[in-house]
């Protein structure tokens, strides 16, 4: 099966904007994350709305080196309340609408993977606009594409197709790299 | 009736000057009234004989002594340097206290060795009246362009801008001072030669076959630099004979209203965008969960920690369309009444 995302690409630390289907969107993110595995790159996800535990079974089940994905989970914290960050592996955070939290989680599980190959997956922008105004967003993944930049670290952000309005939908594209509208 | 003593004019001309639609009235040097004519009879009220011969007529037609001195002043003056005077108004009050306005004229003329001073009045009452009317009419209707909201000028055939409003002097920041007469004008408000070319085609192209303009919208550079959007509405004006008078122009500046409806428009792109998909991720996660389920390969604590997920999703949903409504609301005030109470929720 043809990756979603080149090696050449990858290598090159761009930053995508991946388009899915809303009945897709969960395939197509484990197949960028066995894509990115199998280039050698380790995984950092920032879920906001399947829980770490619930992810780690389909990914185990989908067949995804475990190994190489690490979770800032935006969604557990708020249901069961106080659970442990657990270094390298899971980092929670309790409310997606903190941007704050969020980039420090994100900076936080970079360090924990310092020295390795490291791609940065967003899943997903449509999920973020429960909690964020599509200004926010935009300045979020503004601020978080110029910080991937600095750092030479690849990104991807997940969205629903055709679920971003135009106005995101451009400034989003300005923003990245490449856009890659999936079946 | 004429003094046959005094002066006699043949019987042709006698019944001329009785019959005349003017007023006619004979003086001798002594201002002695020889001659008072039927037309001065109907418009005054005092008949010859009241008149004939005598010297007072003026205090009656005159009974304001203030005005009476003015108006012998005035008419003493002008004899005094030309012997005559022509179309000088006066206000005469008639016998039955009625005012009219007579336009005078005199000459004098000599006969017998006798000087006599022939006055001549035309009743121009209604005249003046209606010139009153007519003059309102026009400072009103002036005063209608020049205060009105909308930016007005009118153009001649040779697109010349003949008149130039407070609000196109408000709007385009450009004075009447540097717009009349002015063919500048169309290079200021439409500094880019191409927009320019393209706004002009336009509007030969729809004058030519419409005659008028309608809603016509272009963007106007200010003498500030700032772009206005203005709908422009023209109609040609043509005289009575059919020749091209120029064209009445009225441009109504629409920016902020356009500003309204695009921020409008993008707000309910947010509205659908951030209602319509979020619904939309819960209604998937949710049969994916049920799918999980039948598949057993969730445990209850699982399925709580999904489910607790997508309730805050949805609460935080529900509070968006809140944020909305609150929003739109405020923005929108004239919206009808029961359409905001059921915005608001009531």
């Amino acid at each position: 099966m043809p990756s979603i995302v080149n090696q050449k690409d990858i290598d090159k630390k761009k930053i995508f904007l991946v388009l899915a289907t809303p009945a897709n969107i969960r395939q197509r993110n484990i197949e960028l994350i066995k894509d990115l595995s199998s280039l050698g790159y380790h995984v950092v996800i920032v879920t906001i709305n399947f829980p770490y535990n619930i992810l780690v079974k389909l990914y185990r089940e989908n067949g995804v080196d475990l190994g190489m994905v690490s979770f800032i989970d935006a969604v557990t914290r708020n249901s069961i309340g106080s659970v442990e960050n657990v270094p390298g592996v899971v980092r929670y955070i309790n409310n997606p609408a903190n941007l704050t939290d969020l980039g420090i989680a994100v900076t936080e599980a970079l360090k924990d993977h310092q020295g390795k190959k490291i791609c940065v997956l967003y899943d997903s922008v449509s999920t973020m606009l429960i909690y964020l105004s599509s200004q926010n967003i935009s300045k979020f993944i503004h601020f978080v594409t110029n910080k991937l930049r600095l750092m030479d670290i690849s990104g991807i952000f997940l969205a629903v197709e055709k679920g971003l309005d135009p106005m995101l939908m451009s400034q989003l594209t300005t923003f990245v790299d490449t856009v890659i509208e999936t079946d | 009736m004429t003094n046959e003593a005094a002066i006699r004019p043949d019987c042709i001309e006698a019944e001329i000057l009785e019959n005349a639609n003017d007023l006619i009235i004979v003086l001798d040097p002594q201002g002695m009234i020889h001659l008072w004519n039927r037309t001065a009879e109907t418009i005054t009220g005092y008949p010859s004989d009241e008149v004939m011969g005598k010297r007072d007529i003026w205090k009656k037609l005159y009974p304001d002594t203030a005005y009476r001195q003015t108006v012998t002043k005035k008419i003493t003056g002008i004899i005094a340097a030309r012997k005559y005077f022509k179309n000088i108004e006066t206000t005469i009050v008639t016998k039955n206290g009625e005012q009219r306005i007579i336009s005078w004229n005199t000459r004098q003329i000599e006969s017998n060795g006798t000087i006599w001073e022939i006055a001549i009045g035309r009743d121009v009452t209604e005249l003046v009246a209606a010139k009153q009317v007519i003059q309102r009419n026009e400072a009103f209707q002036k005063s209608i362009i020049a205060n009105a909201k909308l930016w007005m000028m009118f153009l001649d055939p040779d697109n010349n801008v003949r008149i130039w409003n407070k609000a196109a002097e408000e709007i385009s920041g450009y004075t009447q001072d540097e717009i009349l007469g002015n063919r500048r004008i169309w290079q200021w408000i439409y500094p880019e030669n191409n927009y320019r070319k393209e706004v002009t085609k336009k509007i030969v192209d729809i004058i030519r076959n419409k005659k008028y303009l309608e809603n016509f919208e272009t963007n106007v550079r200010t003498k500030h630099g700032e772009i206005r959007r203005i709908s422009w509405n023209t109609r040609e004006l043509t005289g009575i004979d059919g020749k091209l008078l120029g064209y009445i122009v009225v441009g109504n500046d629409i920016t902020e209203k356009k500003r309204a409806e695009e921020a409008l428009i993008a707000y309910m792109a947010e509205i659908a965008m951030r209602i319509k998909q979020p619904v939309e991720i819960v209604r998937d996660t949710l049969r994916e969960v049920a799918q999980l389920c039948r598949d057993n390969k969730l445990s209850m604590d699982e399925i709580a920690i999904m489910l607790d997920g997508q309730v805050r999703n949805a609460t935080q949903i529900a509070a968006n369309v809140q944020e909305f409504q609150k929003a739109i609301t405020n923005s929108a005030r004239e919206i009808p009444e029961a359409y905001r109470k059921f915005l608001e929720g009531e």
